[in-house]
This record gives C-alpha cells, sequence and structure tokens, in this order.
C-alpha cells in the first residue's frame, strides 16, 4: 500500500490498479490491517449498545426480584429448566464453533470455515426451535392442552387451571406447599403466600413472566438477526471471498455472535434458577 | 497555521507494509480454545449443580444468585477474552469492551441504592 | 488564496446531466459531506416543524383562558414540540450536520470509517421521522416527550406507540453516527495528529459519541416497554401489579440526563473552534477543555435523579445526585473560565460566527448556573414542573445548543458551500435572536418563580403580562430565525467566492478547497504541529494590521 496514495494526482482515480490491493479494500483506508481493527473496534462499540440494551431489562428484572423474592422463585418453578439447560450448552457449543471459524478463516481453511459456520447455523436453528416449543409449552396451557403437540391434536387437557402468558388470562397455578409470604410480597399476595391478589389489582407473577417473555423473545429476536448473519458469512465465504487477509466480516459477524450467547448465560441463571 | 505538508502515503507512520500476512497481532490457538470451551462446560455443569444442591439445602438466597452470578461472569469473562479475542485486541477495544459493563454496574448500582433508601415496595394497606 | 470560481471537482459538483442519476447520486451517496448536507436539510424541516408547534403553543398562552385549543389538544401540541426539537433537532444537529461533514476533514481522513453505515444512519433518521410525523398528522400524542408511565403505558388515549417507534429509531441513527465518529477518531487520524493535537471539535464529538452509545439503548428500552405495555395491556410499570412506574423515570432519565450532554457537547466543541479562530488566539487550556469534556460526559451518567426530586425517589438518593449535579457544574466552568482566557488579549472580530459564540457563553452561563438552582433539592421542590424549568432547559438548548449550531454553520458555511454569506444580515440576524430569545425565555425565569406550572395553557390572570412578553419575544425569535434560511439560501447563487481559507483559520478541513473535493484532500496531510497554532504575537499584531477588509 506504501507506494498506492498518491501525491499530486487526484485521489480517486484508479490507476494504481487492483493488484497492489484486494478488492475488498475500501479506499478511505490505508491498509487491510487498518480496516479489519477499525471495524472490530466499531463492532465492539455497537455492543456496548446492545449490553446496555439488555442491561435495561436486567435492571428491571434486579428492582423486581429483590421487591418479590418469593414471587421470583415460586414463577421460576415453572419454567423449563431442563430445555433451558440444553439451550444453554447449545449456545456455549455454537461460540466455540463460531471462534473456531474465525480460527480457520485465518487459516485459509476455507472447508473448515464453511463446515464451523454451517454448525453454527445448526446450533443456532436448534436454540430457536427448543425456544419455539417451551413457548408454545407455555402458550398450550393457556389454551387447556397439556403440551403443545396435544394442543394440536386436540389430546390430553391440563388437570389443572394455568395460564403463564401475561394478560387477561393469566393464572399462576396453586402454590403446594406454599412458603408463608414476607412482609414486602404480601401486599400482593394476600393470605398464605401464593397467588391470589388483592380486590382490584392484577397477579405480580406476571411481573417474572413478562421479564422472561420480553427477555428470552428480544433475546430471540437477536439469535434470528444472528442467523441472518452467519448465513450471509456462510455466503460469502462459499463465494471464496474470504482469505487469510480478509476475514474481516467472520470476525466482526462472530463478534455478535459471540454476544448472543453472553446474554443468554445470564438470563439462563436469572430465569431459570431461582430459588 | 498548522504546518503540513504533503506526502505519499505514509510518511511519519511505521513503514509496515499491510500485504506481509499475520500482520502483527498476536494469536489465539486453536488448542486454546477448546480449553476454554472445556472450562465453559465445567462452568456449566457448576451451574446447574450449585442450583441443584440448593434445592435441597437451605442456602440463603443472596448467596444462591451470588454464587449463580459468579458462575456466569466468569463464563462471559472467557468468552470475551478468548472467544472474542479481547485478550489480543487493542486498547481501545478492550476500554469500550469494560466500558458497556462499567456503564450497566453505575446504571445497576445507583438506582439500587433509589429501592433501598426508599421502603419500597410500600407495605399493604388495611382493606383485604 | 483568492479565486474566481468554485473548484471543478467539489463534492457538490456533478458531471451528471440526467435528473434521475443527479437524485441517485445524492440518495445513495457514501460521501460524509453530503450526508451532512441531507441531514442540514432535513434537521431543518424537522426544527421549522416543532417550531410551528411553539409558535401554537405560545400564541395560546398569550390569554389567561384555554381559548385557542382544549387541554387535550394543548397537550399534544407542546409533546410534538418536544418530541420533534429533543429527538429529531436537538440532539442529531451539530454531530449529524457539522460533525459528519467535518470529523474526517478535521482527522485528515478521506472518510468515516463506515461511509455506508452513515447513510444508513440519515436513512434510519428519516424513518423515525416518518414514524413522528404520522403520530403528528394521527393526532399527535399528549403524554409529554417524557413519556411518564402509567399515563402513557396505560391511560393515554393518544399515538404513543407510533411515536415512541419514531423515537426508538432515531436512536439507532444517533448510535450508527456515534460509532462512526468513534472508529473514525481512534483509527484514521492522519500521520502526526495524536490525541493532544486534535481540534477541540473532535474531543467533543468523541466525549458526545461515547455518551450516545451508552445512554441511548437505555432510553430505547424503556420506550420499548412502554410500547409492550399498551400492546399486551400488561406490563412491569403497572402497580396493580406491583410494578412501580418510578423504575420507567430512572430509566428514561438515565437516558435523558445524558441526552443533555449530549446536546451541549458538540455545542461546546463548536464553540471553542469560534473563539480561537475570531480571538486570533490558541484555546488557553487546550487539555483542561479537553479533559472536562470527557468529565461532564462521565459525570453525566451519575445526575439523572435530579429530574426526580419530586417523584417518591428517596431524599438520600436526591441528595447524593444533588450533589454530584453541583460537581458537574465545575467542568463546564473550566471552559467557559478559559474561553475567556482565550479572548483576553486576542484581537476580537465581530464576524457572525463570533456573536454567536459571544451570546452563547453569556446565555449557557445563565441557563447552567439556573441549572444549579435546579440541582439544590430545595429550590427544586419549589419550582419544578414550573416554567423555571422551562426558561432553564431553553437558555441551554436554544440560548446555548441552537446558537453554537447556527454559530458553526455560518463559521464552515463556506467551506461547505464554497460561499460567503452575506455579513450584514449575518449579524442582524444574530442581533434579532439574541434579543427574542431573551424576551421570551428571561420572564419565563420570573414566571416560574412566581408559581406558574409548566405544560398549563390556562393560568391566572397576574401571569398574563409575562406571557404577552414572552410570546413578543417568540415572534422576534422566530422572524431571527427565518433570516438565515433565506439568506443562506441566496448565498448559494450570489455570495462572495470564499477559497480555501477565508477566516484564515487553523485546522486541516482549511488546508482543503471550498468545497472540498469528494476524497477531502488531493494527498493525506501530515500533522507537525500542535491545535490552534497561531504564532503567539498573531493576535496583537493582526489587531495591529486591520484595515477594512482584512479577512477577519
Amino acid at each position: 500500500m506504501a507506494t498506492t496514495t498518491p501525491t499530486a494526482k487526484p485521489a480517486p482515480a484508479h490507476e494504481h490498479g487492483h493488484e497492489a490491493h484486494g478488492r475488498e479494500l475500501a479506499h478511505h483506508f490505508e491498509s487491510a490491517q487498518q480496516q479489519k481493527e477499525t471495524a472490530t473496534l466499531g463492532m465492539w462499540v455497537f455492543l456496548v449498545t446492545e449490553i446496555m440494551l439488555f442491561g435495561g431489562i436486567f435492571m428491571a428484572y434486579i428492582v423486581y426480584r429483590w421487591a418479590f423474592p418469593d414471587v421470583w422463585a415460586e414463577a421460576a418453578h415453572h419454567l423449563n429448566t431442563p430445555l433451558g439447560a440444553v439451550n444453554t450448552v447449545v449456545l456455549l457449543v455454537s461460540s466455540l464453533t463460531v471462534a473456531l471459524a474465525v480460527n480457520a478463516a485465518e487459516e485459509g481453511n476455507r472447508r473448515r470455515l464453511l463446515t464451523m459456520l454451517g454448525i453454527t447455523l445448526l446450533l443456532g436453528a436448534t436454540f430457536l426451535v427448543i425456544k419455539g416449543f417451551e413457548y408454545s409449552e407455555k402458550f398450550a396451557h393457556c389454551a387447556g392442552a397439556a403440551d403443545p403437540v396435544a394442543w394440536v391434536t386436540g389430546g390430553a387437557r391440563l388437570e389443572e387451571r394455568e395460564c403463564l402468558v401475561p394478560g387477561r388470562n393469566f393464572v399462576f397455578p396453586e402454590a403446594h406447599g406454599a412458603e408463608g409470604s414476607k412482609g414486602a410480597g404480601a401486599a400482593h399476595g394476600a393470605e398464605a403466600g401464593h397467588a391470589q391478589p388483592q380486590a382490584g389489582l392484577g397477579s405480580p407473577y406476571q411481573l417474572f413472566y413478562f421479564l422472561y417473555f420480553v427477555a428470552t423473545g428480544l433475546h430471540a429476536v437477536h439469535m434470528v438477526i444472528g442467523l441472518t448473519i452467519v448465513s450471509v458469512l456462510t455466503f460469502i465465504a462459499w463465494r471464496g471471498v474470504i482469505t487469510p487477509t480478509y476475514y474481516t466480516p467472520i470476525e466482526v459477524g462472530g463478534l455478535y455472535w459471540h454476544l448472543i450467547d453472553i446474554i443468554w448465560v445470564f438470563l439462563f441463571p436469572l430465569f431459570y434458577l431461582v430459588h | 497555521m498548522a504546518k503540513t505538508s504533503t506526502t505519499a502515503a505514509h510518511g511519519a507512520r511505521d513503514a509496515h507494509d499491510a500485504h506481509t500476512e499475520h500482520a502483527g497481532h498476536a494469536h489465539i490457538s486453536r488448542g486454546t480454545y477448546y480449553k476454554v470451551f472445556a472450562a465453559l462446560m465445567v462452568l456449566m455443569a457448576l451451574t446447574v449443580g450449585a442450583w441443584w444442591i440448593e434445592g435441597m439445602i437451605a442456602l440463603p438466597r443472596l448467596l444462591g444468585v451470588t454464587i449463580a452470578m459468579a458462575i456466569a461472569i466468569a463464563k462471559t469473562t472467557l468468552i470475551i477474552l478468548y472467544f472474542m479475542h479481547v485478550k489480543v485486541s487493542e486498547r481501545a477495544t478492550q476500554l469500550y469492551a469494560g466500558a458497556a459493563f462499567v456503564g450497566f454496574a453505575i446504571m445497576v448500582i445507583i438506582t439500587m441504592a433509589d429501592y433501598f433508601a426508599r421502603g419500597w415496595p410500600p407495605p399493604p394497606g388495611p382493606l383485604p | 488564496m483568492a479565486t474566481t470560481a468554485l473548484p471543478q471537482r467539489g463534492y457538490l459538483h456533478d458531471d451528471t446531466p440526467d435528473l434521475g442519476r443527479w437524485i441517485r447520486s445524492w440518495l445513495f451517496t457514501v460521501d460524509h459531506k453530503r450526508i451532512a448536507i441531507l441531514y442540514l436539510l432535513s434537521i431543518n424541516f424537522f426544527f421549522l416543524l416543532g417550531g410551528l408547534a411553539a409558535t401554537f403553543v405560545r400564541i395560546e398562552l398569550i390569554t389567561p383562558q384555554g381559548d385557542l385549543m382544549s387541554s387535550d389538544v394543548y397537550n399534544r401540541m407542546f409533546t410534538l414540540h418536544g418530541v420533534i426539537m429533543i429527538f429529531f433537532f436537538l440532539i442529531p444537529a451539530i454531530p449529524a450536520v457539522l460533525g459528519n461533514f467535518l470529523m474526517p476533514l478535521m482527522l485528515g481522513a478521506r472518510d468515516l470509517a463506515f461511509p455506508r453505515l452513515n447513510l444508513l444512519s440519515w436513512y434510519l433518521y428519516m424513518f423515525g421521522g416518518i414514524f413522528a410525523l404520522s403520530a403528528a398528522v394521527l393526532g399527535g400524542v399528549d403524554t409529554g416527550w417524557t413519556f411518564y408511565t402509567p399515563f402513557s403505558s396505560t391511560y393515554s388515549n393518544s399515538n404513543v406507540i407510533l411515536t415512541i417507534t419514531g423515537a426508538f429509531i432515531m436512536g439507532f441513527s444517533s448510535i450508527a453516527t456515534a460509532v462512526n465518529f468513534i472508529a473514525t477518531t481512534h483509527k484514521m487520524r492522519a500521520p502526526g495528529l495524536t490525541w493532544f493535537r486534535l481540534p477541540l471539535f473532535v474531543w467533543a464529538m468523541y466525549a458526545t459519541s461515547l455518551v450516545i452509545v451508552l445512554a441511548t439503548p437505555v432510553v430505547g428500552i424503556a420506550l420499548l416497554l412502554v410500547a409492550i405495555e399498551r400492546l399486551w395491556g400488561v406490563g412491569i410499570f403497572d402497580p396493580a401489579l406491583g410494578g412501580d412506574p418510578l423504575l420507567f423515570q430512572h430509566l428514561f432519565w438515565f437516558y435523558s440526563h445524558p441526552a443533555v450532554y449530549i446536546m451541549i457537547l458538540p455545542a461546546f466543541g463548536v464553540i471553542s473552534e469560534l473563539i480561537s479562530t475570531f480571538s486570533r488566539k490558541r484555546i488557553f487550556g487546550y487539555e483542561f477543555i479537553a479533559f472536562s469534556s470527557m468529565a461532564i460526559a462521565i459525570l453525566g451518567f451519575l445526575v439523572w435523579g435530579h429530574h426526580m426530586f419530586v417523584s417518591s425517589q428517596s431524599v438520600y438518593s436526591s441528595l447524593v445526585f444533588s450533589f454530584i449535579t453541583m460537581l458537574i457544574a465545575i467542568p463546564s466552568a473550566i471552559k467557559v473560565f478559559n474561553w475567556t482566557a482565550t479572548l483576553y488579549k486576542g484581537s476580537i472580530s465581530y464576524r457572525t460566527p463570533m456573536l454567536y459564540a459571544l451570546g452563547f457563553i453569556g446565555l449557557f452561563v445563565i441557563g447552567g448556573l439556573t441549572g444549579i438552582f435546579l440541582g439544590v433539592v430545595a429550590i427544586d421542590i419549589h419550582v419544578t414542573d414550573t416554567y423555571f424549568v422551562v426558561a432553564h432547559f431553553h437558555y441551554v438548548m436554544v440560548g446555548g445548543t441552537i446558537m453554537a449550531y447556527l454559530g458553526g454553520i455560518h463559521f464552515w458555511w463556506p467551506k461547505m458551500t464554497g460561499r460567503m454569506y452575506n455579513e450584514i444580515w449575518g449579524g442582524i440576524s444574530a442581533l434579532i435572536i439574541f434579543v427574542g430569545f431573551n424576551m421570551t425565555f428571561f420572564p419565563q425565569f420570573v414566571l416560574g418563580y412566581m408559581g406558574m406550572p409548566r405544560r398549563y395553557h390556562v393560568y391566572p390572570e397576574e401571569f398574563q403580562i409575562l406571557h404577552v412578553l414572552s410570546s413578543a419575544g417568540a415572534t422576534v425569535l422566530a422572524v431571527g430565525f427565518i433570516i438565515p434560511i433565506i439568506y443562506l439560501m441566496l448565498s448559494l447563487k450570489t455570495g462572495r467566492i470564499a477559497g480555501d481559507n477565508p477566516w484564515d483559520a487553523t485546522g486541516l478541513e482549511w488546508k482543503t478547497t471550498s468545497p472540498p473535493p469528494t476524497h477531502n484532500f488531493e494527498a493525506i496531510p501530515v500533522v507537525t504541529t500542535e491545535a490552534y497554532a497561531y504564532p503567539p504575537e498573531a493576535a496583537a499584531r493582526d489587531a495591529a494590521e486591520w484595515r477594512p477588509g482584512s479577512p477577519l
């Protein structure tokens, strides 16, 4: 690059020709190294905004868990913890495959790059499928069915009324062996620390489930965006755009994916593992 | 007025030629990625294990959530430093990675200070 | 250097005779300078819209009765004014117009780090603007720009979700600009341009970008939660479920207080440039001004509770917030002292940009000091939600930011367009704005102190004289804002050709042609001196040698 910036000639003219640097080097940069470092920094600055975005949800979570610890513990019980744990492992593995993809790109191993990106896509899709199943469990219970399959086929009904999707039909099932409610929570869970709210008030368990759906929903939206990004990366890798000197898109897209994983690493214990 | 002079390309910059491969920065090996992954799996087992044990013994809630968050923070740190290459990134990138969590911490600490000091939620009224 | 025509290869110049191609060359541009002009036009449009809403508000307030509009319509009118002015004018103005145009030039770069992201930020701005406009056309929103819950989330019957969507999208536009500025400043400085040789405008933009990146997402999520609560009928701000409406206020003000620094820090940056150039002197205390920008950016995150003193926030929190609010005055004062020291023994030139800069210093001091009064809990309890607050923030936002914006537009107009504006009209409108502004807003301090609440259109008879004074001032102010639009547009055809450096100023942007070529510099400059490197005797010598017709 050192010889290609003209001195007296107007800058945009392409006299130096494309053999002096890869086509992917944008003209306002002076080197591929600078372009990659700039892109990485830019993506990290964007990730800061994503962290603060979810930070707002975590802020709300912290406030309400601190205020209503019993409500939280009871509510968390009704989430599908095994599926949540599986999803966490799925995402952690996908972070590994993404890191290996970047590594493969760095080393110029196109086959390994494509394989790793493909596995990442599969894992991401698996995550969404499992999440979709979890959500449909909730919706099925609201409709009175025992599980999503029964909901569709008109099979087994749920014995006890339960609807954990916040809204007009929200019903939190009777607590078995209810814990005594502590003073702070008693305003909204009258007698024996379980769901029935005071007259004119709604069920406080909705706070938990609202945050659950919003947090995991927003996370799922980011997963979809992440999958789109990884698909695009797979495509351009397949087209041969990625070389050992130019693997910036993989690195930068990978950063986004890792962030989605990190957010889930916090969501899982906060929503599923509450006592 | 500032003196400037025209120059061919980099001038005062280093003579680094962008076409030499592995342009300077350190590298995280595949072996390291596998080791980090193994650590993440161990931490995941700890996460679930701790939860399982807390379901059986009566641990104070604050301790339980502290343990869970500590493990989550450990996982996150590993992912950020190694998978996201922050350990070998330039200083500006590291600064921004840290700044996000500092910003989050400020928001949480100051807001919770208000909640602690406020006496919220309010105690229940006399009506049933 | 005297020239008789605009440079042929300026970024404004186009060889395309075809209208379609010309439009596409602007709408699909990735040139930061063209994007800045796109922003200039759209931001001015929203400014006029917000001004129209203000006009209706001030007309209504001439009489103590609610004769022009009902309470409901009045609520929608001041909300429109606030939402448009804050989200669609003040937050983007200086960064998106002046910042976009100048940052690469000041850094000696050919463009920002991510040119296509830059174009996307403009499209996001327009897209958000369309939502806000639709909300306005469909009847507006009546919650106030602050969208407090549970009114906004549960009880309001207006277009809350539409407006929130507009603000949310605009947030992304803001973030895109900030990402670009941060990456460009770190990675694309010209050879020899170390951090402490940067113009203070760049430091200001950098600090602003840091604030944008940390704060904007939080208001995004706060507003998103309100929108979800409206859509779903359930939400976490609903007291009936155990929710806390104050949580919204914490999340909202966590952004909205730093937002005021997003509005004022770029203005500080502009003022530093203007004061230095028009005193023909190096800025006094360069490092202090640079560090004070960063200090304001950081401290700004610690004081949001001073908007919540009467909201049932705990007294202890309020006191801590109050204390830290006092501390923020210090870096701001440091800047004012340094500007004043720069003026001392400078060769002062009273061109239009300098008129705005001097006006800024006076008005910002008043606005800032009244902010300190408001930061004292005991005083705030008396004057909160009165016109005292309204006067305070208009002093800093209009007397501060808008004055700096206009000063910057005039200062860099020759660079952006290659033409000089008419200096006489420039001076006249600056004076009209100054007089009109004070006439509008100074009475509001008195009104507020006497107890006139904000957001009310019906008021006791005894307040009328002050309101009439204020509305009369608003008329003068409006005239003052319209005049520059006219002479600036006329200058495009009839203005004197400016040449590369009509102000004889320092800074890399003055080293290239006016307007600059698309790729900014024929060759990337190498920087070997500090910023504002006027020779020490420049001021004295220029003052002694001044003749009518000198550059300054």
